[in-house]
């Protein structure tokens, strides 16, 4: 009983912490929270939808051969492009407003008030509003709502560039070559597989046979 | 051993001109980009609110929407592949889009709205069920911030992801394979997948 009540107590730790870190990490910080769960959403959804191609019997597999590597690119790509893409419109977003490139009237009063406008700290890549001595009394209340939301919107935009813009190009271009590849290995292996009828030279058979592929086959088949 | 390889990298004189070229570069892209001040205070007002509002929820219906209007032109468009094949990935990315936006985004909604539900903070001197602290994090005051909000959202999301990894196969997965053979029939009979 003992090693289970401890389990049980450890599982309890572990979760009251990853509930603290958390409320910690993306309390204030709802931009990252949507490039990682999205990320992991993405992970997870296109698991799902690979196992459902394999599994479907009503697309032939010719068709498979170019729809199972489109989704598995699908899936890479877009994991890939969603992190990437998103990931730096928020940063960049963020950096825009915490070195004061992007503002509101009420921060633009606070820098101008701080003398930071005329000494050409503000857009600087090292300058951050967040560092400022007075930056929680003087601006914090009114500056974390505005980045907060520059941040999600940031993400939202890069979320549809990456998913909806590069990802179903990106794909489509890897996907064709596999189809392409996969068609080639098909074709080698049916060839393979012939045997000669009776009356005939192998030969003689094996030259019909090459005719008939080249007949049959267009550009690309799939 | 590492550190120290790492001190003299660091220090020297080559490493130090090409970060500073690599940082004048960052920062003359920088300055390329616009300096904005929104003067407008309705304006910000509702920017402020739509960032509060938009969870990952109203993310993913964007994105599922966004997706719709862009997606299918470009698998139609696709030519790389013959007419057929073309019809069947634009039927597949259409079922998918509306599968994966609705179980996805109600899902998502459900989750937060029950994370929110069983993540009350006592008020001092009350009781309150377990089940409606499940989610309350130890240490955290007040209910009514910003950040509890995002919390909620944050935590709802990781429920639904944990959940969605049962939904995606029950629902999400079976509902794309319906839709998909679905919209292949409105296109062309059922031949064009059963061989």
């Amino acid at each position: 009983m003992k090693p289970l009540s401890n389990l049980m107590k450890n599982i309890g730790k572990f979760y009251g912490d990853f509930k603290v870190n958390l409320y910690k990490n993306y309390g204030e910080n709802p931009g990252k929270m949507l490039v990682h769960t999205g990320t992991l959403g993405w992970i997870l959804s296109s698991l799902a939808q690979v196992t459902a191609l394999v599994f479907n019997d009503k697309i032939s597999s010719e068709q498979k051969s170019f729809l199972i590597p489109q989704e598995i690119a699908d899936a890479g790509i877009n994991i890939l492009s969603f992190y990437l893409i998103t990931n730096s419109f928020k940063n960049l977003a963020s950096k825009m407003v915490s070195t004061g490139k992007l503002t509101t009237k009420s921060i633009q009063s606070y820098l101008q008030k701080n003398g930071l406008c005329s000494n050409g700290r503000v857009g600087k890549l090292d300058f951050n509003i967040e560092k400022l001595d007075d930056f929680k009394t003087g601006i914090k209340e009114k500056y974390q709502p505005f980045k907060e939301s520059v941040d999600v919107v940031a993400s939202t935009i890069g979320s549809v560039i990456s998913c909806n813009l590069v990802t179903p190009v990106l794909r489509n271009i890897y996907a064709s070559d596999r189809q392409k590849n996969a068609i080639a290995k098909m074709e080698i292996k049916e060839k393979s597989q012939i045997v000669h009828p009776r009356g005939i030279t192998l030969n003689e058979y094996q030259k019909n046979a090459a005719f008939k592929l080249a007949r049959n086959s267009t550009s690309l088949k799939i | 051993m590492i550190r120290s390889i790492k001190t003299t990298i660091f220090n020297s004189s080559c490493y130090k001109k090409a970060a500073e070229k690599a940082y004048k570069a960052q920062q003359r892209i920088f300055n390329a980009l616009p300096d904005k001040c929104f003067k407008n205070t309705k304006f910000n007002d509702s920017f402020e609110k739509i960032g509060k509002e938009i969870s990952s929820a109203e993310n993913r219906l964007i994105l599922g929407i966004t997706a719709l209007m862009s997606q299918p032109f470009i698998d139609g468009r696709n030519k790389n592949v013959d007419e057929k094949t073309r019809k069947v990935s634009v039927a597949r990315t259409v079922a998918k889009i509306i599968a994966g936006t609705a179980t996805g985004y109600l899902i998502r909604k459900g989750c937060i709205k029950a994370v929110k539900n069983w993540s009350k903070i006592p008020e001092p001197g009350t009781k309150i069920k377990k089940i409606e602290k499940f989610f309350t994090p130890r240490d955290v005051k007040s209910s009514d911030t910003d950040a509890y909000k995002q919390y909620h959202n944050a935590m709802g999301t990781i429920t639904a992801l944990i959940a969605m990894m049962i939904t995606n196969f029950v629902i999400d997965a079976p509902l794309t394979k319906f839709l998909t053979n679905r919209f292949i029939g409105a296109q062309g009979g059922k031949n064009e997948t059963s061989k």
